[in-house]
């Protein structure tokens, strides 16, 4: 039971970003730099913390692997939206990405309560997708 | 062992390069241009210094913890304070927070039972440490080279 509701959270993260990255390709003419940089570092970080915990609770035994998945995925995220604004934002997040994403499975694996921590993360990466929608909203 | 000194003179190469890059063009960057460079220089550098200096020193001394923390502190300075005074504040934040990350990653690719990791077996333990250090230094070099090819234009 836990491990299908980890893959279906899994799959809601990913159509999540895609959603998030769609609407900001569509408004990024209003975003300046200073609100792009901030949202490549939040979503860059989010999704490596999101992905190395949740692979690591699913598959503890693939240490190495999920780290380099992580940070790759980590890296990608944040250069991918960075690129939707200019440069410098772009190695930012893809920077940030890195970062968080090589720590993030070592966080995974030293949980207790495995599952209550995915969802309070979830409840963050739900709370700050809200605050950057606040955000580009009154830009 | 001969890898990761190998991986080190590499890291070590590389951070002189971009030191004398930055050096030779530190006055023509803007106020955004300085706080880019100095968060992305400072944090993936030392991360990649510290991890590869708690690698390479014997287990269990009180230098062992300590000295790859003061090397990011002292790389994200350097840098830092090339530029301009808040680019010093900024490099200096991002060091300390690279170089405890990086004895942290250190400390557990040693020995993983520190976190519970099931990984037992000598080979195994050493195959995860030689992957990631690879790893690690590709992704240094890429951020190394994403930033040099900034200043280009």
């Amino acid at each position: 039971m836990e491990q299908s509701i980890l893959l279906f959270l899994l799959y809601a993260d990913i159509c999540l970003i895609i959603g998030f990255y769609m609407y900001i390709r569509k408004m990024r003419k209003l975003i300046g730099f200073h609100l792009g940089m901030n949202m490549s570092m939040v979503m860059g970080g989010m999704a490596a913390l999101l992905f190395g915990i949740m692979l690591i609770t699913h598959m503890p035994f693939h240490f190495t692997y999920i780290t380099l998945l992580s940070a790759i995925i980590g890296g990608a995220v944040g250069a991918w939206f960075g690129l939707l604004i200019d440069y410098q934002t772009f190695v930012t997040g893809l920077t940030n990405g890195l970062i968080v994403g090589l720590m993030a499975p070592m966080i995974g694996t030293v949980l207790e309560m495995q599952m209550l921590f995915v969802w309070f993360l979830h409840a963050f990466f739900i709370g700050s997708l809200g605050v950057l929608f606040i955000s580009i909203k009154r830009a | 062992m001969l890898l990761i000194i190998l991986l080190f003179m590499w890291c070590v190469g590389e951070i002189l390069i971009n030191y004398r890059v930055v050096r030779k063009k530190r006055l023509l960057f803007e106020d955004r241009f300085t706080k880019t460079i100095c968060m992305a220089i400072a944090s993936i550098s030392s991360f990649a210094t510290a991890l590869y200096f708690e690698l390479l020193l014997p287990e269990d001394q009180i230098a062992t913890y300590l000295l790859p923390v003061l090397l990011g502190v002292f790389i994200g300075w350097q840098f830092g304070s090339l530029i301009k005074a808040p680019a010093s504040l900024n490099g200096l934040y991002n060091g300390v927070i690279g170089g405890v990350m990086g004895m942290m990653l250190g400390a557990v690719l040693k020995n993983p039972a520190l976190c519970n990791i099931p990984l037992d077996s000598n080979s195994m333990i050493a195959s995860n440490l030689f992957t990631i250090t690879i790893f690690i230094a590709f992704s240094h070099s890429l951020v190394c080279f994403f930033i040099r090819r900034s200043m280009r234009g």
